[in-house]
């Protein structure tokens, strides 16, 4: 019985865990790839001459453009989803409240005569 | 599988050898039917076996083993069919004609497959709704009688009775009557179950004829009219009838002459033709021009030295293409919620039923001989009754009754249209066309009005969607018939309607429930989507138009008040009052009494306008537009004035920047799968797509932080900065 009490004749189990899927959520959106990426094409100012953008006369060209760049940068980040269903996976992230604080700062460091705390 | 298992054998031989009983077919008389000795007690034991087992034990087995035993088209039909015309005075025959009605009426009673079943009621549910069908077909297609006219005879002695002098066996058979004809009105072939080849011969048109034919159509007008005077208790009955008829058919179709609905025709035909080929045009563009295994590969350079591979020759058409199969090529989708299946049930009204030519005939001769004389009678009854609660209403009633004043109230409008159009050129009848709008003045009241937004109000609180389905369409329907009433020569008529428009929109909670309707979209399937945006769409252009002819117009608005009010009572309840501040206090409350009531502020429409300019009304039209391959021109029209209004006027074009509602302007601009170019709303779409992509990008030049902001519904709180570039100034109240 002390055995039994040790433990020592039961067999562990090993039970084989399935691997985790990796998620969209606020982590992978806001690691290097996700907004920072986005963040910092944006502020480089060079954004429309990257995205080889024609400005006027050309919106419906330019709008794939852009419509392409999310793409590639959605692949990148979370190459599992399509471009629409990631689209909305982000938008459902863009819920949190944390998200909402963020994203509130992100544009409040934009302002003209913006101080950081 | 064997019959004995699926019923008590000894039932099923109690049941067969009542029905062998019941007569049959003599082969000395050609054939004809004859009675059985006792077939008037026979009838009554089938019917007290359908009450005693089936009703009291709650199963289904007796009506399973008539189905099989083939009584209604074997027997219960010759009979009713073999009772002479001119056998008035045979009294044994007309008792067992009602004998036989009285069987008819359970055994074709609509079963719904919702709610609490047993097990003998999911065993035998799909065989008798099978069976139904054949009852249907088996009595609308008798050639040797009208059974339908057969069956109004036997109440015709008990309508001739005044109301007064009816015995509560008179009450019985005309109520039995009605309800057969709604079951027979109800009954269609089931869309699960497979197909007995019957679908004609048991569908809506086929109804609507035989009603015709057969006077069945004369009956109900006879009742509507008399509605309130000669007949009381069947209004609800006769609504369900009216409604399994009409649910569903779309009025217009009804008044168009046989040219014109061939043209339509051929236009619809034309219309399905011009999709299918710019469907086959858009495959054309993208085909491979070698052979599948021809083997085409090329890589997309990215960012960071990075690469992706596809393969197939339509990547080299460009970009585009390759970025498309990159998308397409992969394998996970994010799981979608499933909706509930709501539409398979019979009180469902959003699946267009067709009517074929001479059936839209016949329905347009009710619905015209109803609209002139029985519709004010009718829904005047009915909306006593529903104002009462009376005990024979149903909840599935409320809908009926206000589906079925938003489809007559467009039949009227309909009507007018096409009087117009007809009358005009000849100027023969030109009386007729100032005829007043009276004669749908039932449902034009204050009465019919409060009852609507109380129903309104509480299918909304109760999340009963398909209720309040029902409620918007007739609540849209009423604006749009007092937007032509306005228009009305008959200055009576203009009158009125300055009235009407006035006690709508001067209640701000109206104004209110529709803009939480919409916003509050969410997966309540496409006809509800539909009747949201349409009455958003209605109501709002409505109300800019009366705002602006009535620049002092006033709006009750009660939580402003109330809140002053609580204001007061806070003041009046702080302590070390002093006593003699109890007068004034008990006044006070005098005043917020009133002010309770009556307060009354200015209406201001760019207010309101702002109030339906939100992330969530944006979803909405965005869920509408997303169908845009089966939207109707008016449907895209509506989603277009929306969005332009946000954009444009309401220069919250920020709320539209978020990728996947470009993404599906884009789509539908440019395609894939977009619009076909030759589309009526097409250029529309695309002068305003252009537009909105220009605004975008001048706004994502000034603030880059849009690039991030793009893929999120904006927040509030930042929504302002965004547009304009600084705070929103409010206004202190210093």
């Amino acid at each position: 019985d002390l055995d039994a009490s040790l433990g020592l004749d039961e067999e562990v189990k090993v039970t084989k865990r399935r691997k985790p899927i990796s998620k969209l959520d606020e982590a992978r959106l806001l690691s290097a790839p996700g907004i920072p990426k986005l963040r910092a094409d944006a502020r480089s100012g060079k954004f429309s001459k990257k995205l080889r953008l024609k400005g006027k006369g050309h919106e419906f060209s330019d709008v794939a453009r852009l419509l392409n760049y999310y793409q590639l940068w959605l692949d990148n980040l979370y190459p599992r989803a399509k471009f629409a269903d990631g689209l909305q996976l982000i938008e459902k992230v863009g819920h949190s409240r944390r998200m909402q604080v963020m994203r509130k700062e992100w544009i409040d460091e934009g302002k003209p005569g913006y101080v950081r705390d | 599988f064997s019959k004995a298992q699926t019923v008590h054998p000894e039932v099923r031989a109690y049941v067969y050898s009542l029905v062998n009983a019941l007569g049959g077919s003599s082969t000395d008389d050609d054939g004809h039917y004859v009675l059985g000795d006792d077939a008037l007690a026979c009838l009554r034991d089938l019917k007290r076996w359908l009450k005693l087992y089936d009703e009291k034990n709650n199963r289904l087995d007796v009506a399973r083993c008539l189905a099989e035993a083939k009584l209604v088209g074997g027997d219960l039909v010759p009979i009713l069919a073999s009772w002479p015309e001119d056998g008035k005075e045979n009294k044994l025959k007309a008792r067992v004609a009602l004998a036989c009605l009285e069987v008819l009426v359970p055994l074709t009673w609509p079963l719904e497959t919702t709610g609490e079943m047993t097990l003998n009621h999911h065993r035998h549910t799909p065989y008798i709704q099978q069976a139904q069908v054949i009852y249907k077909a088996a009595i609308l297609g008798c050639d040797t009688s009208s059974i339908l006219r057969q069956v109004v005879r036997i109440g015709l002695p008990s309508i001739a009775v005044a109301r007064d002098e009816r015995t509560s066996r008179d009450e019985g058979i005309l109520k039995l009557l009605l309800y057969f004809f709604r079951n027979i009105a109800v009954i269609q072939q089931v869309p699960n179950l497979p197909s007995q080849g019957l679908d004609s011969e048991v569908s809506r048109s086929a109804t609507i004829e035989a009603f015709r034919d057969q006077d069945v159509f004369a009956l109900l007008l006879t009742i509507c009219s008399n509605m309130g005077e000669d007949f009381n208790l069947q209004d609800v009955i006769v609504l369900d009838i009216i409604f399994n008829l009409i649910k569903g058919v779309d009025p217009k179709r009804l008044w168009m002459t046989q040219q014109q609905r061939k043209s339509q025709g051929i236009t619809d035909l034309g219309a399905a033709l011009a999709v299918e080929e710019s469907k086959n045009r858009a495959t054309k563009k993208h085909q491979w021009s070698r052979h599948g295994r021809f083997g085409t590969m090329l890589w997309v350079k990215r960012d960071g030295e990075k690469m992706s591979a596809v393969s197939g020759q339509d990547n080299l058409k460009g970009d585009q293409q390759a970025l498309f199969n990159m998308d397409k090529s992969k394998k996970w989708s994010k799981p979608q919620q499933k909706r509930r299946d709501i539409d398979h049930t019979i009180h469902d009204f959003d699946h267009t039923t067709h009517l074929t030519d001479p059936a839209s005939e016949k329905l347009r001769n009710f619905v015209d001989e109803f609209l002139d004389s029985g519709f004010n009678p009718f829904f005047t009854h009915l909306r006593k009754a529903i104002e009462r609660e009376a005990e024979r209403l149903l909840d599935v009633n409320y809908r009926q009754f206000f589906y079925a004043v938003a489809w007559f109230l467009e039949a009227e409008r309909i009507r007018r249209e096409t009087q117009k159009k007809e009358v005009k050129p000849d100027k023969v009848r030109d009386d007729f066309t100032d005829e007043s709008y009276s004669i749908v003045a039932a449902v034009l009241n204050q009465e019919t009005f409060i009852m609507l937004n109380r129903f309104m109000q509480v299918s909304l609180d109760n999340k009963e969607w398909q209720d309040l389905n029902a409620c918007m369409r007739c609540f849209t329907q009423v604006l749009l018939t007092v937007q032509e009433m306005v228009q009305s020569p008959l200055e009576e008529d203009q009158e009125i309607a300055d009235n009407i428009q006035n006690r709508i929109f001067y209640e701000e909670t109206t104004h209110d429930r529709v803009v939480e309707i919409l916003r509050g979209y969410k997966d309540q399937g496409f006809g509800y989507l539909d009747a949201c945006t349409e009455l958003a769409h209605v109501f709002l252009r409505m109300l800019e138009r009366y705002s602006k002819e009535n620049v002092d117009m006033q709006i009750r608005s009660r939580r402003r008040a109330k809140k002053k009010r609580k204001e007061e009572m806070r003041m009046a309840a702080q302590p070390g009052d002093d006593p003699t501040a109890d007068d004034e206090d008990s006044e006070n409350e005098d005043i917020a009494d009133v002010v309770q009531v009556s307060k009354e502020r200015k209406f201001d429409f760019n207010r309101f306008a702002a109030k339906f300019s939100t992330q969530n009304s944006v979803n909405t039209f965005v869920s509408l537009t997303t169908f845009y391959r089966d939207l109707s021109i008016e449907q895209l029209k509506r989603a277009h004035r929306f969005f332009y209004r946000v954009a444009f006027k309401q220069d919250l074009a920020v709320l539209l920047y978020r990728i996947d509602i470009i993404a599906l302007f884009n789509k539908m601009i440019n395609g894939p799968d977009g619009l076909d170019k030759r589309h009526a709303m097409y250029k529309e779409w695309s002068e305003f797509a252009r537009q909105v992509f220009k605004k975008m990008f001048k706004k994502i030049d000034q603030r880059p932080e849009l690039i991030v902001e793009m893929l999120f519904s904006k927040i509030n709180s930042t929504l302002y900065y965004l547009e304009y570039g600084q705070e929103k100034q409010t206004i202190a109240a210093s």
